[in-house]
């Protein structure tokens, strides 16, 4: 079995090369750093591993998840690198190619999106190229997999080539200093000197720390500054390292791509410049943006979800239901297992998984905006507003990602450069309504708000949004002060999202849905029918004397000024922590109810309009689930960070709900 | 300065180096540095960021930013 690497720079077509050489479901995206996790998959020979590393323009990295690869190069077994490459930027990609060289390890290159370049009146000499760099170079198209089969029979296949790992001369001074810590390390390393040398002198902060771990740091310091100063005094030049050394090797790559490929001028003005010309409009950029989120929600919310929510609600609470009964009894089950399995289990889990079809158009949308290139043009549009309470416009697309989940939200927030913003981002991704959230609210716009479905849902996302742009402005203001604010994005050109591609990212972004309900949700339902079951006088009691009744009770006081002082709310808000959706299982056990219909008529007693609103937007903001709250430990690595994250919530969600109730009471609604 | 150019014009930057450093170390990942020939291709309102090309890839860079890059129109 061997360890192939897959790398190359952001937006080169990377995870659909991933996809087509493994088959396996990946997650294909277009913005800069949509793989923000390693992720592995198995060639259909099924022997040797590809490991998806994110896309890097150099191993000298800028933010966390260009650090994930120079840590992988330090720390990890790997046979052999396959570099895929976007023919149509040719030069930009081939400057990480130098770095791999300079690694020594066997590498082979893949060279997509050759009919853009194409377009461009670019055409490639494969052959030259890969004599110039001593390589192999495969052509393939990484979207519709042609050639793909080819490249993998290429990679795990025999042994392939190093390739020329000193191609670029760096000048005199540069050279002697790589001979000068070669000497230093004296073959106490299993990397290659050249390149950890190189590295080095570029300011690579990890390779350094790895050094130090071999050498003195104050030797290593000496030695760059020796570097530095001779280098400045035999060119003349006050030029810093890196900056001669990007130059040396743009030097190198000109005159391979001069030999290798010819230009032709080429006037037509792509689509990609004309779509733009619309959607980053001075004018037309911030309403098309907001008409297409508005077309999304009523899509999930009205015209699309929900008459396949109820179809299926009524499929679950007729035939399934009346199926199951008829199984139990059929089989002389109990009366107590008939009612754990039909009052517990069903209405638990089957409250759930009615939502899966809003659920997946959801994914389906933020899909879409990923593969097709939007979501870069939306960090755009967004960047003024972002910057005016202390973000960048690339916070913006953790926040959209939130929508579905909060947990790959807050993990995207690596992209994120500065660490100020990427905290702060990772602190307000949950206040983002995700889809979990989504059930609580159909549940309760379908009991309350009838005639305005859509927009009262719409009108929590955008609370959402809105106090998290309130708190980036306190927060930058008060607890992350300093640290300026910086932003570069690369807009990918659009691309045509391929059906295959944009189901299986929805599939991999709602199978985790389904499979919580089938687990957690199923676990909870049973614990709290359990709960409801039994009480303080024994078994069988009714609902009001239940241990969940009574641990509802304690703190439904606390509820009572913001409009649910019931020991129900009290007692689902405890069990929303665990998973938002729980929420609704937990009511659906509580008032006993078969089906999603009666459970809102039940509502309407218990609940005013206006107390079902402050609930909702409770529910939005209280804390954020337990998963979410250990991704949130996991990307911070701060205990105190992640019990903040669960306060202010709580803190916010009160004294909003608070203004809401009281000050709709004031106004006169109910 | 690439801050100054209005939407459509063109130029080639030759003073880089009062931009902010992390700003520069991206834009010379891309492939954009000194002799580059860029692009306006859109400047978003209210001060926001500005739209540019350069050899068929589009980035997008503050405005702020843009007024520290040199550039002498083509």
């Amino acid at each position: 079995m061997m360890n192939i690497a897959l790398i190359g720079n952001p937006n080169t077509g990377k995870t659909s090369l991933f996809n087509n050489l493994t088959g396996s479901y990946e997650y294909v995206g277009n913005w800069s750093g949509v793989t923000v996790e390693k992720k592995v998959g198995l060639f259909r020979n099924g022997r040797d591993q590809l490991i998806d590393l994110p896309g890097v323009y150099t191993l000298n990295p800028l933010s966390k998840d260009e650090g994930v690869v120079t840590n992988f190069f330090l720390n990890e077994p790997f046979e052999k690198l396959l570099n895929i490459l976007d023919a149509s930027q040719l030069r930009r990609n081939l400057h990480l190619t130098m770095q791999l060289l300079e690694y020594g390890a066997p590498v082979i290159i893949g060279l997509n999106m050759l009919d853009v370049a194409k377009n461009r009146g670019i055409q490639i000499d494969i052959a030259k190229l890969s004599q110039s760099l001593g390589v192999a170079v495969a052509p393939v198209v990484a979207r519709s997999g042609k050639g793909c089969n080819e490249l993998a029979e290429l990679v795990t296949g025999g042994v392939i080539g190093t390739g020329k790992s000193n191609l670029i001369y760096y000048g005199k001074a540069i050279e002697t200093g790589i001979l000068e810590l070669e000497s230093k390390l004296a073959g106490k390393t299993q990397h290659p000197d050249r390149w950890l040398a190189l590295q080095l002198f570029e300011g690579n902060p990890y390779v350094k720390s790895y050094l130090e771990t071999i050498l003195p740091s104050g030797e290593i310091d000496t030695l760059v500054n020796h570097v530095s100063v001779s280098e400045q005094q035999n060119s003349g030049s006050k030029q810093a390292l890196d900056q001669i050394i990007h130059r040396k090797r743009s030097e190198a790559i000109d005159k391979i791509v001069t030999e290798a490929a010819t230009t032709m001028e080429n006037k037509k003005i792509p689509l990609t410049e004309k779509v733009d010309m619309l959607v980053t409009n001075k004018f037309l950029g911030i309403p098309i943006f907001l008409v297409l989120m508005y077309m999304m929600f009523m899509l999930t919310f009205d015209w699309l979800g929900f008459p396949l929510s109820d179809a299926l609600d009524s499929f679950l609470s007729g035939p399934v239901t009346s199926g199951i009964t008829a199984a139990l009894t059929a089989a002389g089950a109990s009366s107590f297992i008939q009612d754990l399995v039909l009052d517990g289990v069903v209405a638990g889990v089957g409250g759930v998984l009615v939502f899966v079809p809003q659920i997946f158009i959801l994914f389906f949308f933020i899909s879409l905006l990923e593969d097709s290139g939007y979501m870069a043009r939306v960090a755009l549009v967004m960047d003024r507003l972002m910057e005016s309470v202390g973000l960048n416009g690339k916070a913006f697309i953790p926040m959209m990602i939130g929508f579905g989940c909060n947990v790959p939200g807050i993990m995207a927030a690596r992209t994120i450069e500065t660490p100020k913003e990427r905290l702060m981002t990772i602190l307000l991704t949950p206040l983002m309504s995700c889809s979990a959230r989504l059930p609580v609210y159909a549940l309760f716009v379908g009991a309350f708000f009838v005639e305005h479905k859509a927009t009262v849902v719409l009108s929590l996302y955008v609370l959402g949004v809105v106090i998290a742009l309130l708190l980036a402005k306190v927060f930058s203001k008060t607890l992350l002060k300093g640290e300026t604010s910086v932003f570069v994005i690369e807009l990918p050109p659009y691309r045509l999202p391929q059906a295959r591609a944009l189901w299986r990212s929805t599939w991999d972004k709602g199978k985790g849905f389904i499979k919580k309900a089938g687990t957690f949700i199923f676990a909870g339902s049973v614990l709290i029918w359990l709960l409801a079951y039994a009480g303080p006088e024994g078994v069988n009691v009714s609902m009001d004397d239940s241990y969940l009744a009574v641990l509802g009770g304690i703190f439904a006081p606390l509820f009572a000024p913001i409009g649910f002082g019931t020991w129900q709310a009290s007692a689902s808000l405890f069990t929303g922590f665990l998973a938002k959706e729980a929420i609704i299982s937990t009511m659906n056990i509580i008032y006993f109810v078969p089906d999603e219909a009666s459970l809102q008529g039940l509502l309407a007693v218990h609940y005013t309009p206006l107390a079902a609103y402050s609930f909702m937007a409770f529910i939005l903001l209280y804390v954020p689930c337990l998963a979410t709250v250990a991704t949130i430990y996991k990307e911070t690595a701060s205990k105190r960070w992640t019990a903040f994250s669960i306060t202010y919530a709580l803190v916010i969600a009160y004294v909003l709900s608070l203004v809401i109730y009281q000050g709709g009471k004031l106004l006169g609604l109910t | 300065m690439l801050g100054k150019l209005k939407t459509g014009e063109k130029g080639r930057i030759m003073n880089i180096a009062s931009a902010d450093k992390f700003v520069r170390r991206r834009l010379l990942d891309l492939g954009i540095a000194e002799g580059s020939e860029v692009c306006v291709k859109c400047i978003l309102p209210f001060g926001g960021p500005v739209m540019v090309e350069s050899c068929g890839q589009c980035i997008g860079i503050r405005r702020k930013e843009a007024l520290r890059i040199e550039v002498e129109r083509v």
